[in-house]
């Protein structure tokens, strides 16, 4: 008898807890309705991409010396250079560079490991076509540059996250200058440069 | 009590003093409240789905509709245009008849609950004597339609969607009985009209939640089983069935579907609010505050304002009812259907039970508060 009126106990504490559970969820999520959306309208506005990002990768013919390490370093062998022997030159020439953003996981080893910096990421990301060869990009087409979200009369860019003012959440309606938290690079170089310019003098004395 | 505004007499009045002869003058009233409830059914369900999408939206911080009119508030109606243009397709090896059947089953009983929703003392399709029993014999109705289209479709995934309708809607039409049932039993009545007048005295103090905590809860969750909701969703879970039993359906008849259940949700939420929640009732009685006023509820202005704050109040509480369960769909995951039926059974069924006895006991102990 003891025994099942504690089974009837705990059952009906569990149940309460369960609720309790439920009701805590249900704060969360109340709660999570009066926060701003975070949606990026994205015809109309788009994201000013980082300068890290890793987008579409932007090829420049002439610095190349086809010597396939990108081929090498990259993860699927991916990048297709097509090249001859100059003999009078004793040269590789380059004839043709194509690689297949279908493919592409966009990892950025040839970038990293291009003896020359022909090969670099650029901020463009949008990459659809109707035919997946269409993603297939010859020379000619890694050649172009990307389009910048901010010069586009029709677009809104909007900053991320991270490049917003101190305690700024929200990218609309930014005042103008509106700088980010903490120093820009060329804030830095220039401290860098100053403080550099305060030792030397003092270098020489000692 | 007041009757109130009795739009029925007045029309049929009228027609009378126009020359009609009284039965052909009832005769061409009875369509009017018909058409009307479906409107206001349509209305409800356009409303409804905005509703769901919107706050599903402001849930998880993202905008919903923005651009089908102010707000998207046309953006239901454009799912129904949308809806309506696509191609019926009935697959090669189902079975036509009971492909096509299936939805109108689905949907006419749920239109035909619409009957019992009182929004004001008269304003009320039919008051009829068996009015809660009605909506709960015609709601058993559905898995019928349910399973019948699972079945027709002629597809492994529908099939276990409609087994699952039917499994569900089977073991939590029971405890749902049993929680109106102890309702029914402190009013003395199934007539939806005469359980919200046993509540309209005390204001907010007389309505039955009050009464009926436990009932209040066990009706909640039976209706969200019943209206298939997302705690259990399981007939239309879309991680496992693709969408159950609807896999198969497109264009109207899938809408068909779509607004069915859209319809059950906010008629439950209507006739939650009827039994627990004081119907049109206000949180004061209107005729306390007309006497406190000092004017007289027997006004014309008076009445056409009661009726008015009625048909508010009913649509508040239903629409509050909604967002709960709106709320609660991105709240909660989804429950096993070994979980569901232990539910049903085992919580739900004996607690609906205890209930029900307890309210008997309590009725003969205290009559005066429990309606002897």
């Amino acid at each position: 008898m003891l025994k099942f009126l504690k089974q009837v106990g705990d059952y009906a504490k569990e149940s309460f807890q369960a609720a309790k559970y439920i009701g805590q969820g249900l704060s969360v999520t109340f709660d999570h309705m009066r926060r701003r959306p975070v949606t990026v309208q994205y015809p109309y506005e788009k994201v000013i991409p980082s300068e890290r990002y890793r987008g579409r990768i932007h090829f420049e013919f002439d610095k190349c010396i086809a010597c396939e390490v990108c081929v090498r370093v990259c993860p699927i062998n991916l990048p297709v250079v097509d090249w001859e022997f100059n003999k009078p030159q004793k040269k590789k020439q380059l004839k043709h560079y194509s690689i297949d953003f279908g493919v592409c996981i966009f990892c950025g080893n040839c970038v990293e490991y291009c003896p020359t910096n022909c090969l670099s990421m650029t901020e463009e990301y949008e990459l659809s076509a109707y035919d997946r060869h269409e993603l297939n990009y010859d020379n000619v087409a890694l050649g172009r540059l990307p389009e910048k979200v901010t010069l586009d009369p029709m677009v809104t860019p909007l900053r991320e996250f991270a490049y917003l003012p101190k305690g700024v959440l929200d990218p609309h309606d930014l005042p103008k200058g509106a700088q980010r938290a903490g120093k820009r690079p060329e804030e830095i170089l220039e401290e860098i440069e100053r403080e550099k310019a305060a030792a030397a003098p003092s270098e020489d004395e000692g | 009590m007041e009757s109130g505004i009795d739009l029925q007499g007045s029309a049929i009045q009228l027609l009378v003093d126009l020359g009609v002869p009284t039965p052909i003058a009832k005769v061409l009233w009875l369509p009017l409240p018909m058409a009307l409830m479906l409107v206001v059914a349509t209305v409800g369900v356009l409303i409804a789905v905005w509703l769901e999408r919107k706050i599903a939206a402001a849930v998880q911080q993202r905008y919903g509709p923005e651009y089908a009119g102010p707000l998207g508030v046309l953006q239901p109606i454009a799912d129904g245009l949308k809806l309506l243009f696509k191609e019926d397709i009935i697959p090669n090896l189902a079975d036509p008849w009971l492909f096509t059947i299936g939805p109108a089953i689905v949907v006419i009983p749920v239109f035909l609950s619409y009957l019992i929703v009182p929004f004001g003392q008269n304003l009320v399709v039919t008051d009829l004597g068996i009015g809660a029993f009605l909506w709960i014999s015609l709601s058993s109705i559905t898995p019928i339609g349910l399973l019948m289209s699972g079945y027709a479709s002629n597809n492994k995934y529908a099939l276990i969607g409609g087994l699952r309708a039917a499994a569900q809607s089977i073991s939590y039409e029971i405890p749902l009985a049993l929680s109106v049932l102890a309702v029914i039993m402190m009013s003395n009545s199934l007539s939806t009209i005469d359980i919200v007048n046993q509540q309209a005295n005390h204001g907010i103090l007389g309505w039955n939640i009050w009464r009926q905590p436990v009932g209040f809860i066990i009706f909640w969750i039976s209706a969200l089983a019943e209206t298939e909701r997302l705690p259990f969703d399981l007939p239309e879970a879309e991680e496992e069935l693709v969408a159950g039993y609807q896999t198969e359906y497109t264009g109207m008849k899938f809408a068909l579907f779509y607004l069915g259940s859209y319809v059950n949700l906010v008629l439950s939420a209507l006739l939650f609010s009827v039994f627990y929640l004081g119907g049109w009732s206000f949180p004061v009685p209107v005729d306390t505050l007309a006497n406190w006023l000092g004017v007289s509820p027997a006004l014309p202005w008076v009445q056409v304002l009661t009726a008015s704050i009625g048909i508010t109040m009913v649509l508040v509480k239903t629409y509050l009812l909604v967002f709960i369960a709106i709320l609660l769909r991105w709240t909660t995951p989804r429950v096993r259907i070994d979980q569901l039926l232990n539910l049903g059974w085992k919580f739900l069924l004996p607690v609906a039970l205890a209930n029900l006895l307890i309210t008997a006991a309590l009725k003969l102990a205290f009559p005066v508060a429990f309606g002897g």
